[in-house]
Order: structure tokens, then sequence, then C-alpha cells
């Protein structure tokens, strides 16, 4: 099981929302492949968000509790590089 | 005459125009001069933008009061106003650690002092009011930063807001190629470009008939001494003139006779204005809030005197 999490203001900007848009995106590709994936918005103004991450430029993306994205958009294609590649970094580790 | 950036004609030559005529005369005067600078400004702030060290900043961010300052002051200036840009950095540097006297400091300087609105301001009107604009906000922005942090609601909101054992979640950024972080820059560019051109040809529209019914006597009587500038920082602030268009309104009241002193005055109104003030209120609540409008807004009138002053002539 994979947390995406995407962090952004809220209401949701243009940036955020597109942001959001590609991790779903990402998501459904790689669910095709059988890889568990959940992808939710974090609200980066509360304070939870901001003593867990600590990020301040949205919009931002943690793939399982890790900051990978900050300050831009990340297209489809990349999200699924990085979620592969926290996925392959998991294997070596078991 | 030289070849200007800025608009160049004078109130006389809207007063013979039609009425629908009025707006499509000044934004072609704006746009055939001003293209370029818009063009660069928006240019620079999204290349800026995205090669700013993120990590770097995100990493130093909550360690202490000084450190908050400096990066509330040095860094703003990189930050357009945007509320995707602002509002985290905003919060970050409340809740991480560094309080809420840096992130007022932020607040402030965020709006005032930013690439867009000074290489405008520089442009448009003059590399001096510009240059004068940048450092008499990050005064204003620090003393009100230090005196919120010290009255007892801002302690009290600091407090309530701060986060306790501020552990940084491991943070690992993806490396971009050159290339690529390029065109993000470009990418971010468009985006602010659709966020504000909206609103300042709005703006350019409205400036068009300011110039054409305004008379100049009005501004030159009421727009220029000590009561030119209490009157500029008045109605600089509260009256909302969204982003970038106070600096071709303050362009078009100038060349009508107000004087440079309250146009100073009238650019730090900016801070203050009320979206502004709305949006902060959610998070810092009323009384914060109006404490650092009441700091800029004697800022505004004491920096605006000064400057005419100095400058020989109120």
């Amino acid at each position: 099981m994979i947390l995406v999490e995407v962090i952004g203001v809220e209401p949701p900007c243009a940036r955020c929302a597109a942001t959001q848009k590609n991790a779903l995106q990402a998501a459904e590709m790689l669910m095709k492949d059988g890889v568990e994936i959940d992808v939710k918005k974090l609200n980066i103004a509360s304070k939870d968000v901001i003593s867990k991450y600590g990020v301040i430029f949205s919009p931002a993306l943690a793939v399982n509790n890790q900051v990978r994205v900050a300050g831009r958009i990340p297209n489809p294609d990349e999200i699924v590089k990085i979620i592969k590649g926290t996925i392959a970094a998991g294997d070596k580790k078991i | 005459m030289a070849y200007t950036l800025a608009p160049t004609m004078k109130s006389a030559s809207f007063r013979d125009m039609p009425l629908w005529y009025v707006p499509i005369a000044y934004i072609w005067d704006y746009m055939s001069h001003g293209w370029i600078c818009l063009l660069f400004a928006f240019v620079a702030a999204g290349i800026v933008y995205e090669f700013i060290p993120k990590d770097i900043i995100t990493k130093y961010m909550g360690s202490n009061k000084a450190t908050g300052y400096a990066l509330a002051a040095g860094v703003a200036p990189f930050f357009t106003v945007c509320s995707c840009t602002m509002i985290p950095l905003f919060s970050g540097i409340l809740y991480a650690g560094a309080g809420i006297g840096p992130a007022i400091a932020f607040l402030l300087m965020a709006p005032a002092a930013n690439i867009l609105t000074i290489l405008l301001t520089g442009e448009i009107i003059s590399w001096q009011i510009a240059i004068v604009r940048i450092f008499t906000s990050l005064i204003i922005a620090i003393v009100a930063g230090f005196v919120i942090a010290n009255t007892s609601w801002g302690k009290c909101i600091e407090n309530q807001y701060k986060v306790n054992n501020a552990r940084q979640m491991s943070i690992a950024l993806v490396k971009v190629p050159l290339d690529e972080r390029l065109t993000n820059g470009f990418k971010f560019s468009w985006y602010l470009a659709k966020q504000i051109l909206p609103f300042f040809f709005i703006g350019l529209i409205i400036v068009g008939y300011v110039m054409r019914f305004l008379p100049e006597d009005i501004v030159g009587n009421y727009l220029t001494g000590f009561r030119g500038i209490l009157i500029a920082s008045v109605i600089g602030g509260p009256l909302y003139t969204p982003t970038l268009v106070e600096i071709i309104l303050g362009k078009g009241l100038l060349d009508l006779g107000m004087s440079r002193a309250a146009l100073l005055s009238w650019l730090m109104g900016q801070p203050y204005d009320i979206p502004n003030m709305m949006a902060a209120s959610k998070i810092i609540r009323w009384k914060s809030v109006l404490t650092y409008a009441l700091i800029a807004w004697m800022g505004s009138v004491i920096f605006g005197t000064l400057y005419g002053i100095v400058i020989g002539g109120l």
C-alpha cells in the first residue's frame, strides 16, 4: 500500500488542483498493474501538516511520508516514476 | 521624445475621446510600451521561483527568530502575490518555530516588495521610488512584526499555534534536469500571468476613465503636500487596488499632478488593503491584523513625509 499525499492550500488553488489531478491519474495507471495506492489531499496551512512535513512551497507531493516534490506541478508520468522508485527502494530493504 | 516603457498619453489626450474609446486607447498605449516590461517581470518571477533552493529554505525555516526575520525579509521579494506561494510560507513561518513576528514581516513584505511589483514600479514610475519602496517596506515589515510579537494578543496566537517538537520529516526532492526546470519556470510565469492579467486589464480600463474624468486641479489640490500624503495613504489601503494596478493608477495620478511623496505613501498602502487583511485575519485574528494595518499606515505616512522632505518638496 502506497500513500500519496498532495499538499496544497485550502481552498485549492489551480496549481494544487492540477497536482491532485495528476496524482489521481498516476494512481489509476499504477492500479492497473495491481499496486494499491491511496491519494489524499492535505491542507498545507494546517498545524498537523506543518508539524509533520514542514513544507512551505505548494503544491507539494509526499509519497509514503517523504516529501518528493515541492513548489511545482509534477506530471502523471513523473509521479508514476516516483512511486515505482519508492516501491523498489522498499523491496531492497526487505 | 525618447522611447519609454511607460504609457505616454496625458489626461488631456483623453478629454476629447468618445467614452467607449477611452479604455481601448489607454490599454493600447499601455501595452505598446509596457508589454516588454510586463513580459520580463512575469518571466523573471517564474524563473526565480523555480530556482530558489527550496529544500535549504525549508530546512532553516523553523530554527530561530533571527533566521525567521532574515528569511522573511530576504525571501519575500522572490515570492509573487499568489496565494499558492504566500499562504504556505506565512503559515510555515508562523507554525514552524520562528513565530508570529517573522510571519507578519513576511506578510507585509511580500506584496510590497516582490519582483513583479518592484520591476513594474521601476519601469513604469521610477527606479528611485522602487528602491525607496523596498527599504521602507523592509523597515515597516520588521517593526510591525517585532511589535506584534511583543503584544499580549500576538503572544497568545503564537503559543496557540506553536508546533511542539516540530520535527521535520525527511525531504528528498526529486532532481529535475535543467531544461525541465526552465520549462517549469516558464509555465509558472504563464500561470501567474493568467492569474494577474485579467485584474490588470480591468484596472487599466478604470485608470483610463480616471484619467478622462478626474480634473487635474482636484488632484493638484488634494494630492500634494502633507494632506496629499495623508489622503493617498488612506485611499491607497482600504480602497482595493488589485495587485499591480496601484502602480498604473499611481502613474496616472502622478501625471495628473500628485506629488511624488504622496505617490510613495499611495504605493505603500498595498499591504493593508482589505482582501489581504481578510485572508490574514483567518489565521492570526483581527486584533493582530488591525495592529499591523495601523503600523503600516503610520509607516506609509512617516516615510512619505520623509521622502518628500529629502527630495525637496512635499
